[in-house]
Formats: C-alpha cells, structure tokens, sequence
C-alpha cells in the first residue's frame, strides 16, 4: 500500500496483492525489461510530506524517474492499470463515498496523459478486489480478480506466447 | 516515520479495544447461544505500508461485514469515525449461517452475517460512547467476499486520510465448538483516535513529520 518497486531484473515479479479502490499502475519498457508497478491509494496529496506512491498525482512522476534511472525509454514506455474498484457501492459515508476507486483511476490516467504515457490496457472498476503482476522479463502484466484466474493483461507482440511462465 | 501516538496512549487505545472487544464477543455469545472466547487484542500505530501485512495475506479470500460508524464530536476537530470490520474464513461464514439457520451464500444469509456485524459493532462503539461521552452512530452494514487486501486497504485509503498511519484496534473472537475464528477489527479515522484520546483526557500530540 502506498508503495512502489522498480526492476530491471529478467527474473524479477512485481506484485500488487488485494487491490480494490487503490489502483496498481504498471509502466513498462517495450524493449527492455525494465518495468516498475506503484500502489496508489488516493488522487491527490495535500500534505508536503507522503509515501511516494500513495497519490496519483505523485505517485507517476516518482515511478518515471525511478523506471528511467533503469534506462527505461520513455517513448517506448506504456502503462497498465488495475483496480479502482467501489467496494462499498452504496455506501453514503466514510469508507465509499464519493467512489474513491474511479477518481483514483481518473487521477492516474491524467497524470499519465500529462507525462504522454499511453495506457494500454486496463482491468478496472466494478466491486471486486484484483492482484497484479508484472513480469519483468516477459513485459507481461496480468490480473486476477477475487474469486477468478489469472489473466494476461499486455504483453509486447515480438515476445513469443511459449516463454515458460516465470511464477 | 511519523511516531505519532505513544505508549500510554497506544495503552489507552487497547484498553478501549479490549472494552469493546469484551462487549462484542458478551454480544456474539448472546446471539449464537454458544461460549465466544476472547484473546488479547492488540493496538497498532503502523506505517499505512506495514498495516495491512499486520492484518493478514492480502490476497487471501475473506468473508467481511464492514460498518462505518460516524459520530459526532461537536468540536473542531473533524470528523470522528470507526469503522468496524469483522474478517473470517468462507467456512466459518458458513458455520456461522447455520448457527442462525439461514442457508449460507443467500441474501439471508449475507444479511444475517451483516446483523452478526451490527450487533457487534453497536455493541463495542455503545461501549466506546459510554466511556467517552461521544456519540457514535453505527451506520447500515455491508457484507463482501473479497480479497483481504482489497477490503482493509480500501478503508484505511478513507481512515488514514493524509497521514502515513494507520490505526489498527485488533481482537479475535473464537466460538467454542464450532472452528470458527473471527476478526474484530476497529480502525478509527485519525480524528476518532484523537477525539477517542481527548475524552481520556490524553490528548495525542501534534504529528512530527
């Protein structure tokens, strides 16, 4: 929650475990295996002072820098999301109001569209929890719904489908 | 990282839990006819990042009942709410529908699972507003098969407000002879904390950050 994690790793697995309103955001190089995935609770810090994923507003600029520092291209960069469910529909106070989950979403993809970062695919919405994972090596991001199986979300084309599954 | 509550009033705090705890399970008890026992609770001031380990496997699935509650402080200090929550096993879900006689999985039985919720809730939060003078209104239960992680963080996203904290008031219940073990989970808003400390007549201090 509220956090982020870079890699260029082949091997490497970033994961996003039970997301339901807060939204996993994946960036991915095309070419290079170097991804990075953030866990973005809420859309827009006041504070001075915060975890560095937890706003949307924050959190993409910080995955940028960070993913780049790898020698991600940001030409070659694109995004994936997941989450941003309303867990609480329904809910007039407190723990759903004003569904957190779509203006989470919302926040993300303008902080992208601002950092000219297209989003490719996206598994978000509706009221159920989800867990991504990003494989490094593969470039693959894929989802799980609560009570579901795992599915592919993106990967690039080039990479052939008989890869064996890094888990 | 922001040391925000210290260890007389974490120790306050815990008793509060262990006075609600007490009264939800006397409640549980009363409901399901049957011996509920009591640990320990804990009070967590955590890093939002640490919490939701703290609570158990985030992707695990989970039966929960959530039930914000909202008061009504009166001063200027926000908003004072707990949300209850109560976390257990798809099967105890099940036991605990039979114990009431629904079918498990129906409406009814996820209704009787959110009065399960109700009755705890109320009765730990009446327990609070009576110690505390403050009025806690429970609000209308929801009921979720969910991936724990999707619940918990989605409502400390709400609790933990701009804060890097979380407060995490935790007591596990057991009823006797049945294999079933249950969550009670209270996660007050920053402002119900504080509020909650101020009634003790322990106000917190300011944030160091």
């Amino acid at each position: 929650m509220g956090e982020l994690a870079v890699s260029a790793t082949p091997e490497d697995e970033l994961v996003s475990m039970g997301l339901g309103s807060c939204v996993g955001v994946a960036l991915v190089d095309r070419e290079r295996a170097v991804a990075g995935l953030a866990h973005v609770m809420l859309p827009a810090a006041n504070a001075a002072y915060s975890a560095p994923a937890k706003f949307a507003d924050r959190a993409v600029p910080t995955l940028l820098a960070c993913i780049e520092r790898l020698g991600a291209e940001r030409e070659r960069m694109i995004a994936v999301l997941a989450g941003g469910a309303q867990m609480f529909a329904g809910a007039k106070t407190g723990v759903g109001g004003l569904d957190l989950g779509a203006r989470n979403e919302a926040a993300v993809r303008s902080a992208l569209a601002d950092a000219g970062i297209p989003v490719r695919a996206a598994a978000t919405g509706g009221d159920r929890g989800r867990t991504v994972r990003v494989r490094v090596g593969e470039a693959r991001v894929s989802v799980k719904e609560a009570g579901g199986v795992e599915v592919s979300l993106w990967h690039p084309h080039f990479l052939a489908d008989d890869l064996v599954e890094a888990s | 990282m922001i040391t925000r509550y210290d260890e007389q009033q974490l120790d306050a705090l815990r008793e509060l839990a262990s006075i609600g705890s007490g009264t939800a399970a006397t409640a549980l008890a009363q409901m399901l006819g049957r011996p509920v026992e009591l640990a320990v609770p804990r009070a967590l001031a955590l890093p939002l990042a640490d919490a939701l380990d703290a609570v158990g496997e985030p992707d695990a699935m989970v039966a929960s009942v959530v039930l914000p509650t909202t008061g009504c402080a009166g001063g200027d200090r926000g908003d004072a709410e707990i949300i209850v929550l109560l976390l257990f096993s798809y099967s105890c879900a099940a036991n605990l529908c039979e114990m009431l006689g629904v079918e498990p999985r129906s409406e009814l039985g996820d209704s009787a699972l959110g009065e399960i919720g109700n009755v705890l809730g109320a009765s730990a939060v009446g327990a609070f507003a009576q110690m505390t003078g403050l009025t806690l209104e429970p609000q209308p239960p929801h009921v979720l098969f969910d991936m724990l992680g999707a619940v918990v963080a989605s409502i400390l996203s709400a609790t933990a407000g701009e804060l890097e904290l979380a407060l995490v008031l935790d007591a596990s219940l057991t009823v006797e002879e049945a294999e079933c073990g249950l969550s009670f989970l209270l996660l007050p808003t920053v402002g119900g904390a504080d509020e909650l400390l101020g009634r003790l007549g322990l106000d917190p201090v300011p944030p160091t950050r």
